[in-house]
């Protein structure tokens, strides 16, 4: 069989078809798993924000409102699809598209745990790092097509917002990448095992705060998310979109957040290891499974998204440029040249 | 600026309160959720206004003659009563409806009716996905004096709060009211 395939088809057929088979099947993989906790990830925000406003949150759909994720898809599949009349309709169609597809192709590189990974590219970050930035596209696209002033109000602060604090985003990352001397996301999870203190997030403490404070407005998540101000825009770039379109860009903020804490994760927080000294303490805990390190720590930030959103009021435009500007891209740039310095310093006395 | 000021913008203690603030209330505070209507059954107060029943006597007859007072005095005019000559010139009460999403719920046809015969019932909780059963035909509305106003409950409460003027035209000492005109005597219901 497997010879009839090679002499028909062409040498190393069959190799080659087993490795797109199995590339195939860990997309599927990670896209189902993905998109499950996407939808749990509404679940879990409504829940939490219940508790912290003195609510109960969903609880009449399945035990627990389980299945109100689901409720709430199906709902919004069967919604009535409306487009504006002047709308530039082939971009009002793509901009849907290209934001979510950017955001569920960034977890292509995303090492779940040791070894499993659908895309194991050597500049993983910087690829992660342009797909956020493509989704802003989609953003753009979506404001600019709709012909709605809250639209496209919405896309052009997303658009500024979103350049803005992507600088701070890279820069963070940047000592990430001297500390680690790498781009591949599994390289720098096993440089910061080796490293003493098994995570980037204590020696690189500045870094991990312009991170997360930079990871919020990337996803218009509140206090940053002006470019969907409720009370000024209605729904910001969404506006116009409903039906399954609205749920495509529903889909990708929230794939974006669980994107931005699994980097998080894997640059600050050790991935899918623990540090080794709590190892050493605790023997036993070497024995537990990476996966479950690893969406311990995603759950952990997605909560602090979820506990930021209920605690803060939303910050003014200026104020929200004043931040990415003139806090967070210095203190970023600072964390540079720290690392960097005492990067060389120690190579040197070495 | 002050110095207590900029100590406090860069600390963020003002944040890390806030954030605080909601972590406490997330694990320690229960909800003050009433969860209305599986867990939790809220009861109308004494004397509320709920849907519309037609009265019964002891035979379990209709009340109602068919006079059209009720008809005439409802101010939103959602009652709708037909009538015609039957055996020996009695009048026969054909229709009775109510348009219930219509009415205000005043209780002015309660309080027309010579013969006590059209009551407000307690019950309130009559929610439907169709305009057509909110349409209260005479059956329906005996049906509702069989099923809100049956037994010494329904009578107390058809006798206290509506003061039927076929049972008495001026009231007793004790009656309950609406109004705030005996506000002592509504603490003994």
């Amino acid at each position: 069989m497997e010879k009839f395939f090679e002499t028909i088809v062409a040498p190393g057929a069959v190799d080659f078809m087993l490795y797109i088979g199995v590339i195939l099947l860990k997309v599927i993989v990670v896209v189902v798993i993905a998109l499950l906790h996407v939808a749990f990830a509404t679940y879990f925000e409504r829940k939490v924000m219940a508790r912290m406003q003195l609510r109960i949150g969903p609880r009449e759909v399945g035990p627990f409102g389980l299945l109100q994720p689901f409720a709430d898809g199906i709902k919004l599949f069967f919604k009535e699809d409306i487009i504006p009349a002047n709308a530039d309709k082939p971009i009002f169609y793509l901009a849907p598209i290209i934001f979510f597809a950017s955001a569920l192709t960034s977890l292509s590189v995303l090492p779940f745990f040791s070894g499993f990974v659908v895309a194991d590219i050597n500049i993983g970050l910087l690829f992660l790092l342009a797909m956020s930035s493509l989704g802003a596209y989609g953003i753009m696209m979506a404001g600019w097509a709709s012909d709605s002033k809250f639209a496209f109000l919405g896309g052009l602060r997303s658009a500024s917002q979103i350049i803005s604090y992507e600088i701070a985003i890279g820069l963070s990352l940047v000592g990430v990448i001297i500390m680690a001397g790498s781009l591949n996301l599994s390289d720098i999870v096993i440089a910061q095992h080796n490293y003493p203190t098994g995570m980037f997030a204590i020696p690189q403490f500045l870094g991990f705060a312009v991170f997360l404070v930079a990871a919020l407005a990337e996803t218009n998540r509140l206090p940053f998310d002006l470019p969907e101000a409720e009370s000024e825009l209605v729904a910001g770039y969404f506006t116009e979109y409903s039906g399954f379109r609205f749920a495509m860009f529903f889909l990708g903020e929230y794939t974006g957040m669980l994107i931005m804490s699994s980097i998080a994760t894997l640059c600050f927080l050790g991935g899918w290891t623990i540090p080794a000294f709590i190892t050493n303490f605790l023997p036993f805990l070497s024995y537990v499974p990476g996966i479950v390190w690893f969406l311990a720590k995603v759950y952990f930030l997605m909560f602090c998204y979820y506990w930021v959103r209920s605690t803060f009021p939303r910050y003014r435009y200026d104020q929200l440029m004043a931040i990415g500007w003139k806090v967070l891209i210095p203190l970023a740039l600072a964390n540079i040249v720290l690392t960097g310095l005492v990067k060389s310093l120690s190579k040197g006395l070495q | 600026m002050k110095k207590e000021v900029f100590l406090k913008s860069i600390s963020f203690i003002d944040l890390i309160k806030g954030l605080a603030f909601t972590l406490k209330t997330f694990l320690f505070t229960k909800p003050v959720t009433r969860r209305y209507p599986n867990k939790v059954k809220i009861y109308a107060q004494p004397g509320f206004r709920g849907l519309h029943a037609l009265a019964k006597d002891e035979d379990g007859r209709m009340k109602c003659v068919g006079c059209g007072l009720c008809g005439a005095y409802c101010p939103s005019q959602c009652i709708h009563i037909y009538t015609t000559e039957g055996e020996d010139h009695k009048k026969v009460v054909d229709r009775y409806e109510v348009d219930v999403l219509r009415c205000i719920f005043c209780g002015f046809c309660v309080e027309a009716c010579p013969f006590g015969a059209i009551t407000l019932t307690e019950h309130y909780e009559y929610s439907a996905y169709k305009k057509e059963d909110f349409y209260m035909t005479k059956e329906k509305l005996l049906d509702n004096w069989d099923k809100y106003m049956s037994g010494e409950k329904g009578r107390r409460y058809f006798l206290d709060f509506w003061r039927p003027k076929s049972e008495d035209f001026t009231g007793y000492k004790g009656q309950a009211m609406f109004s705030k005109t005996k506000p002592k005597e509504k603490e003994q219901v």
